[in-house]
C-alpha cells in the first residue's frame, strides 16, 4: 500500500527477532566479526523477539480487513529497520520468509557508520511512520522529538501467550495518550493537589500525548469493522491502564478521549496499584508507559512493555540520578 | 569529482603502487567553451580538480572521443548526449542539481535493483555489459577498504517487488563481487524521499542511467 494510506509500523530488527547472541558478538568482537557471523549463519532463521507476536497480530488484522475491503489500502504496513550491514538483511529476509510473513514488509537496512547525520527519524518521516519500535532509547527519543510515536521495547524474561486472532494494545494515560501536564502537577504538588486540579478541570480536555495518533489510527481501523457489523468480533481491542482512579481523576481522562472522538474498549483505573497483574489478565501484545517502574513491573509478569521516554517522568529520573551522583 | 579524488587518495594510501584508480577526462563539445579552453583548464586547476586529459571535440566526434579514451562512465547534464553515448555502449549518467549537494568526501553509488535482477533474455545490450563490468571494477575497489570509513559506498534500492527482489539483487550483486553497504526495499513506496535522503552521486542501471524523479 502507499505509505500515506497505510498505518506504518517501523520495527527494528532487534525487537522483531532475538539477536542477543549476535549482539554479544558485536559488543565483544566488533563489527567485522559480527558481519562474518551473520553471513555464515545466513540461512539460519532468528528466533522471535518481543515484537514478533505484535506483528503477527497486525497480519491477522490485515487478513480480516482484506476480506471485508479487498480494494482498500488502509492496512498495517510493517517496515523493518536495522542499523546493520546489508548482508545481515539477507539473513533477516530469510527469517521472514521462514516465518511466512505475508505482510508486504519493506525491509530497510542501514550501514552502521558513515551515517553522515542520516538519523533514523528522517527515514521514518519519509515512510510516513505511525509508530516506531526499537531497542535503542536514543533513536526512540530522536523520533519522539520529530513528532513520531515511538517507544523502546524490552524483552520480558518469559512472554505470556497472547491471542493470534485479536490485536490487543494497552496504553498508559498521562504522558502517553495525554500530555504530561497533570503528572507535572502531581510531581510538583503531590497527590491531593493533583486530585483537586483534575476535578476542577474535569471538563477541560487534556492536551494530547505522543501516542494519541496511534490510538486514533487503531480507532479508524476498528470503525471499518463496526461498519460491517463486526463490533463484537473486532480483531482490534484497546485498553487504557492508568494509575488514575475511577472515583476522581479518571473522569477527566475519559472526557478527554470523548472530546477527541476516540473510543477505548476498556479503561482500567488502578488508583495507583501495580499494573503488572492487570496486564497479565488482559494479555496485550504491547503496552506503552512513560515510567520505567511500570514498564519493568509489566515485563516481570510476562507482558511486552515499551517505554515512551516523554514528559516530566524522564527528567525527574535524571535529576534523581544526578542528585545521587553529586552525593 | 572531489569524491572520486578522495577514493584515489585512499586507494594510494592503502597501496602506493595501486593501478585501479579513477582517471578523469574532461570532454566538451561546446564550441564556446572550446574557445575558452585555457580558461577551462585553469579553472579545473584552481579548484584542485585532477583532470588528466582535456578533449575539445565537436558534437559529431564526441562519441568517438569517448570510445577512443575507453571511457567507462560518462557524466553529463545533456539528455541527448546520454542517449547517444548509451546507444554506443558507454555507461552514461544524467546529472542534475541534486548531485551538487552530494558529499565530496565519500563516493556513493546507487544500484537500482529492479534492473539488476531482470533475467537475461537474448543478447546483452552493449550498455548492460558495460555497466556490469564497470560495477565489478567498482566492487574491486570497494574491497580494498573495510566496513567503516570507506571512501566508496554502495547502496541498493529495489523500487518494485517485495523482499524477494531485494534478496535476489543483493545476491546477484554479491556474485559479481559488489558488496553492498546499504539496501532498501521500497516495495512500491516513492523513491524521491529516499534519493534526497541517501544522496547518491549517481545511479547504475542497465543502459540508460540517470537521477530522475
Amino acid at each position: 500500500p502507499k505509505p500515506e494510506n497505510a498505518i506504518t509500523i517501523a520495527v527494528s530488527s532487534r525487537v522483531l527477532f532475538n539477536m542477543e547472541k549476535e549482539q554479544q558478538i558485536y559488543e565483544q568482537q566488533g563489527m567485522e566479526e559480527y558481519i562474518k557471523y551473520q553471513v555464515e549463519h545466513e540461512t539460519q532463521p532468528f528466533s522471535p523477539g518481543p515484537a514478533f507476536s505484535f506483528v503477527k497480530a497486525l497480519e491477522a488484522v490485515n487478513t480480516r480487513l482484506r476480506e471485508l475491503y479487498p480494494d482498500s489500502e488502509e492496512l498495517f504496513d510493517v517496515v523493518l529497520m536495522t542499523n546493520n550491514h546489508a548482508y545481515v538483511g539477507l539473513r533477516l529476509i530469510n527469517t521472514i520468509n521462514h516465518h511466512h510473513f505475508d505482510l508486504l514488509c519493506r525491509v530497510v537496512h542501514r550501514a552502521l557508520l558513515y551515517d553522515r547525520g542520516k538519523q533514523s527519524h528522517r527515514l521514518l518521516k519519509a515512510y510516513h511512520t505511525n509508530l516506531y519500535l526499537s531497542a535503542d532509547p536514543t533513536k526512540v527519543r530522536e523520533a519522539l522529538e520529530e513528532g513520531i510515536a515511538a517507544a523502546t521495547m524490552f524483552t520480558p524474561e518469559k512472554m505470556t501467550e497472547v491471542s493470534e486472532t485479536q490485536l490487543r494494545v494497552a496504553f498508559d494515560g498521562d504522558a502517553v495518550l495525554f500530555s504530561d501536564e497533570s503528572e507535572r502537577i502531581y510531581k510538583a504538588h503531590g497527590l491531593d493537589k493533583f486530585f483537586e486540579h483534575e476535578k476542577a478541570h474535569e471538563n477541560k480536555p487534556l492536551d494530547h500525548g505522543p501516542l494519541k495518533g496511534f490510538l486514533e489510527a487503531l480507532g479508524k481501523l476498528q470503525k471499518k469493522f463496526y461498519g460491517k457489523g463486526q463490533r463484537m468480533d473486532c480483531p482490534i481491542r484497546t485498553y487504557l491502564v492508568t494509575a488514575r482512579s475511577a472515583a476522581s481523576s479518571g473522569t477527566r481522562a475519559l472526557k478527554t478521549l470523548r472530546s477527541w472522538g476516540l473510543e477505548i474498549d476498556e479503561a482500567l483505573f488502578l488508583a495507583g496499584a501495580p499494573k503488572g497483574p492487570m496486564l497479565e489478565k488482559i494479555r496485550p501484545h504491547i503496552f506503552f508507559d512513560d515510567q520505567m517502574f511500570h514498564v519493568e513491573g509489566a515485563a516481570e509478569m510476562g507482558t511486552v512493555a515499551c517505554h515512551v521516554p516523554y514528559g516530566i517522568a524522564q527528567r525527574v529520573t535524571k535529576k534523581v540520578i544526578k542528585d545521587l551522583e553529586t552525593e | 569529482l572531489q569524491a572520486l579524488q578522495k577514493v584515489n587518495e585512499r586507494l594510494l594510501e592503502e597501496n602506493p603502487a595501486e593501478s585501479l584508480l579513477f582517471d578523469v577526462i574532461l570532454i566538451t563539445t561546446d564550441s564556446q567553451q572550446q574557445q575558452q579552453s585555457s580558461r577551462v583548464i585553469s579553472s579545473t586547476r584552481h579548484y584542485g580538480l585532477e583532470v588528466s586529459r582535456f578533449c575539445f571535440s565537436s558534437e559529431e566526434d564526441f562519441i568517438e572521443s569517448l570510445q577512443k579514451n575507453n571511457v567507462k562512465l560518462f557524466l553529463t547534464t545533456d539528455t541527448n548526449e546520454v542517449t547517444q553515448a548509451s546507444q554506443t555502449g558507454v555507461v552514461s549518467v544524467l546529472l542534475d542539481q541534486q548531485t551538487a549537494v552530494c558529499s565530496s568526501e565519500q563516493l556513493r553509488v546507487m544500484f537500482c535493483g529492479d534492473a539488476v535482477i531482470r533475467p537475461d533474455t537474448g543478447p546483452m545490450p552493449l550498455t548492460r555489459q558495460a555497466a556490469q563490468s564497470f560495477s565489478t571494477q567498482l566492487g574491486e575497489m570497494r574491497q580494498k577498504f573495510g566496513m567503516f570509513d570507506s571512501p566508496l559506498s554502495f547502496i541498493l534500492v529495489t523500487s518494485h517487488g517485495g523482499r524477494e527482489s531485494c534478496r535476489g539483487a543483493l545476491q546477484m550483486l554479491r556474485s559479481r563481487g559488489v558488496s553492498v553497504d546499504e539496501a532498501y526495499c521500497l516495495a512500491g513506496a516513492p523513491r524521491g524521499p529516499m534519493l534526497s535522503l541517501l544522496q547518491p552521486h549517481f545511479l547504475l542501471r542497465d543502459g540508460y542511467s540517470g537521477l530522475e524523479e
